[in-house]
């Protein structure tokens, strides 16, 4: 019953997606607009179908329908009610059905969003790229990633349950559902691409409605949920696993990363071309690599290429999700190829000091960092495949590789925002940069003084305040001019730019914590009897005497440890279900200024024994999840959209009369049939040297 | 001819080169890909093949107490592995998989020996792959040694009565592992 209904909603969303697809493909060839418009129907029968396979799936984990393989081996009677809803996700093929679900509910939300021009052509495409991808991944679920087939013979009267590293902390609700919103989510900004690539578009929609100010929307929203996914998926480990740590350059860490770079690359250089119009192709291919690099992830990380801790299962799609990445390359290189030298526009940065230079070097930088972590990503593979021999690539390289990387953005993050467009001069740098440079230097002083050694860190530390400082006092700014218009201090929060600084915000805590953790953090292991204690890294450590409980689900020898007094904390060696294997499960004493870890190295062998503690002391380590908390709120922010500058508003540098000639002048519109972006560009002849908004 | 068309004609076509360069840089990545070799793996000779699989029992990463003797009536897939080594880290999904569907209570048991490594690198690296059997600490490589192990990785298939039937050498695969099993089971090894 349920494996037929599932059945039944995958085929319905397989069979309306490429009729969708057809239908749409045949109205835009012959130019039939209502054709074009009747397509759009069937992301509705889509989205039916995968929430009929959803409920198919959740009624079958639920009754504990163990005729069906995925049921079988993902649950059991004994696994909890929310382990139970989650096991739809702790494999491939339910994983799969979740992104069908998702995708189908991005296309519908789509569909609905623009109904109003759904005869429009760049709309067409863009719907059409979504069914064609929708169709690949429900084409996996009707073949190789069935998530309902059914056992042979009689249906086993009991399951294995979910992995038991999945059974051990409630993000795992909420991780891989965020994770995979931001990772599908890309696949709109693409579908919008390959449509204005198709059509030679990259005008105005409707009135106001740019392919730009379409696509930046949605990528700040994947973005949004990318980076909640990608920071959940580091609490989680570091929830869980018991090792200390937070971020193991694991490939599949690599996998929802890189996305993430090059979706923020985007996200910058975004503004250089709704403003000045210029960048145009850089964009489309920032937003085709984002894309390309989800479906490499999911190829690296789903079949069984790359080791990791998610590999969970193996599969057989791997040679599909490797074709279909050959297969958006292709489309999405080629239609650059095609269309590139006539999407560019002539216009070019006219001084590389500029608020357009430093998007520049910045989307370099970003570019950069994909690379380092795409290369240390696949360079076991490669070298393999030249030498024969294998070789591993481990946190050394990433760590090496990326940190001035990520120093030279934090200085970036500083000086970029006080750059105003166009061109600058010193005095007006000067001027804007002062506060935040004796930010910096105090900051710097005091470390050392609190007796701060190591040059990367105080690098990192003074960068952080330098950029903290010159973003705060942006919003600080902004604030006081809204409130100055009589709009209420609070616009000056709100929008692209003032969202934006939030979100660096968010990212010098997450540099600074992640700094403080990984240059301070310091592991060691103690040997303790039970009602003595010890001090390790200016912390005491008591340990009380073993406790055992003992639930349906779970069994466990837990450790009573006080840290300083508080507790006990339960670090404890747990075996969920019967006839799995115990793992260690961590018990974490978290502060503002340090996490004190703490693990069962030794279970002792009587109840009165010596137990072996392994405790790790990271500094900071809460403010990585603050820092991810404010990355959110910023991209909420971003997202609302903010008050519209006045045209007269002046925000840019003055364009000298000399150099106002027509080739040095961005000119929008000129080799597209006059239907760029079209950007405020009057306020840049305006005499006013600085603007009120971006000072 | 304005200066703007000498700007256009000059820069015609520098996405076109960029773009089929990029997707020759793609089209190589795919194909080294999808022709990935599989994975080494070969059975070698060891004169423990068909006797009785020396002791292995000692303190696990876990913090607790193991011996290979507990598990007399399983199939026992007996791996020496080291956080240092390549092939050890290719494997280890691999054996992560293998232990998952082999979950069900007496099923083939996985157990881990320690190789030259230090106890914190071995738990982090088996934390980090999300490896959840018993990982036995060999300090002084004496059962290394019991086993006639040269160099990690490599596997011991322990039958239900105790006895050493295979010795794979090389990072093994979730689907050699079920092939070794299902030979070993049906008496052909």
């Amino acid at each position: 019953m349920n494996a037929a209904l599932g059945h039944t909603g995958v085929l319905l969303a397989l069979v309306a997606c490429a009729t969708g697809a057809g239908v749409l493909l045949y109205g835009l060839l012959r130019q039939r607009t209502a054709v074009v418009r009747s397509g759009r129907i069937y992301a509705f029968i889509a989205l039916a179908g995968a929430l009929l396979a959803t409920a198919a799936m959740q009624r079958a984990l639920l009754t504990h329908d163990f005729s069906i393989v995925f049921v079988a081996e993902n649950n059991s009677r004994s696994t909890p009610l929310l382990y139970t809803i989650t096991g739809m996700w702790s494999a491939l093929a339910g994983s799969i059905l979740l992104w069908g679900l998702i995708l189908t509910g991005y296309i519908a939300v789509m569909v609905l969003r623009f109904r109003r021009s759904a005869d429009d052509a760049l709309v067409g495409w863009a719907t059409l790229v979504t069914y064609v991808v929708a169709v690949f991944f429900f084409a996996l679920m009707a073949g190789p990633a069935d998530p309902f087939r059914t056992v042979a013979g009689a249906a086993p009267t009991s399951g294995l349950g979910p992995n038991v590293l999945l059974q051990d902390n409630a993000l795992v609700a909420f991780h891989p559902p965020l994770l995979y919103l931001g990772f599908v989510g890309f696949t709109i900004p693409f579908a919008f691409a390959v449509a204005s690539l198709v059509t030679g578009r990259v005008g105005e929609l409707r009135p106001g409605v740019t392919w730009q100010s379409i696509t930046r929307r949605w990528t700040l929203f994947a973005w949004g949920f990318l980076t909640v996914g990608i920071v959940l998926g580091a609490w989680w480990s570091y929830q869980v696993l018991g090792w200390g740590g937070f971020w193991a350059w694991d490939p599949v860490e690599n996998a929802s990363f890189l996305p993430w770079l090059c979706a923020t690359a985007y996200l910058h250089s975004a503004m250089v071309q709704e403003r000045r119009g210029i960048l145009r192709v850089w964009n489309l291919s920032l937003i085709v690599s984002t894309f390309s690099l989800t479906i490499l992830g999911t190829f690296l990380t789903r079949s069984g290429v790359i080791t990791s801790v998610h590999a969970f299962s193996d599969s057989d799609i791997g040679p599909a999700l490797l074709g279909f990445f050959g297969a958006v390359v292709v489309v999405g290189v080629g239609l650059i190829a095609w269309r590139g030298d006539r999407l560019r526009s002539a216009g070019g940065i006219d001084s590389p000091v500029s608020r357009e230079g430093a998007f520049l070097l910045n989307n370099l930088l970003f570019v950069a960092f994909a690379f380092v972590v795409l290369l240390g990503t696949l360079f076991p593979l490669l070298y393999e495949a030249l030498d024969g021999q294998q070789v591993t690539v481990g946190a050394p390289y990433f760590d090496t590789m990326t940190l001035p990387i990520g120093l030279a953005l934090l200085l970036l993050m500083a000086i970029g925002p006080a750059l105003p467009w166009r061109k600058t001069n010193t005095s007006t740098m000067s001027d804007r940069l002062i506060v935040p440079a004796t930010c910096a230097v105090g900051v710097i002083v005091a470390c050392v003084a609190a007796g701060v050694r190591g040059l990367g860190p105080l690098c990192a530390f003074g960068l952080g305040g330098f950029a903290a400082a010159a973003n705060v006092r942006q919003l600080v700014l902004s604030s006081v001019g809204s409130r100055r218009r009589g709009t209420g201090a609070w616009r000056g929060l709100v929008g692209r730019a003032n969202g934006g600084m939030v979100v660096h915000l968010g990212v010098v805590i997450i540099a600074v914590a992640l700094a403080a953790a990984t240059s301070y953090g310091h592991r060691s292991q103690i040997t303790l009897q039970p009602g003595t204690q010890a001090t390790v890294d200016g912390h005491v450590i008591a340990y009380d005497g073993l406790a055992r409980v003992s639930s349906p689900a779970r069994t466990a020898t837990e450790a009573l440890v006080r840290v300083d007094g508080q507790g006990p904390y339960r670090p404890a060696v747990s075996q969920f279900g019967s006839g799995t294997d115990p793992v260690g499960t961590p018990a974490i004493d978290s502060g503002l200024l340090s996490d004190v870890y703490l693990t069962i190295d030794t279970l002792p062998s009587t109840a009165t024994g010596p137990v072996g503690i392994g405790v790790t002391v990271q500094p900071l380590v809460a403010w990585l999840w603050v820092g991810g908390i404010v990355l959110v709120i910023g991209a909420l922010l971003a997202a609302l959209p903010g008050g519209r500058r006045r045209p007269t508003d002046p925000v840019s540098a003055p364009v000298p009369a000399a150099a106002a000639r027509p080739d040095d002048r961005d000119t929008p519109g000129e080799d597209n049939d006059g239907s760029d972006a079209r950007t405020d560009e009057s306020s840049d002849h305006s005499p006013d040297l600085v603007g009120t908004r971006y000072r | 001819m304005t200066v703007q068309d000498v700007k256009r004609t000059r820069k015609t076509h520098r996405a076109r080169w960029i773009s089929l360069a990029a997707l020759v840089v793609a089209g190589a990545v795919v194909a080294v890909l999808a022709t990935r070799p599989p994975a080494q793996v070969s059975e070698v000779d060891t004169p423990l093949l068909g006797k009785a699989a020396p002791a292995v029992s000692g303190t696990t990463l876990g913090g607790g107490h193991f011996d290979l003797s507990s598990l007399r009536g399983r199939w026992v897939v007996l791996n020496f592995f080291a956080s240092w080594c390549p092939p050890c880290q290719q494997e280890e999904p691999e054996m992560v998989a293998f232990a998952f569907h082999h979950r069900q209570v007496g099923s083939a048991a996985l157990v881990s020996v320690v190789y030259d490594d230090s106890t914190s690198s071995a738990r982090s690296f088996l934390a980090r792959s999300g490896a959840t059997w018993p990982a036995v600490v060999d300090p002084d490589g004496q059962i290394a040694v019991d086993y006639g192990v040269r160099g990690p990785p490599e596997t011991f298939l322990v039958s239900p009565s105790g006895k050493v039937l295979v010795h794979l050498d090389g990072a093994v695969t979730e689907s050699a592992l079920d092939h070794w099993l299902a030979a070993a089971e049906r008496g052909e090894t």
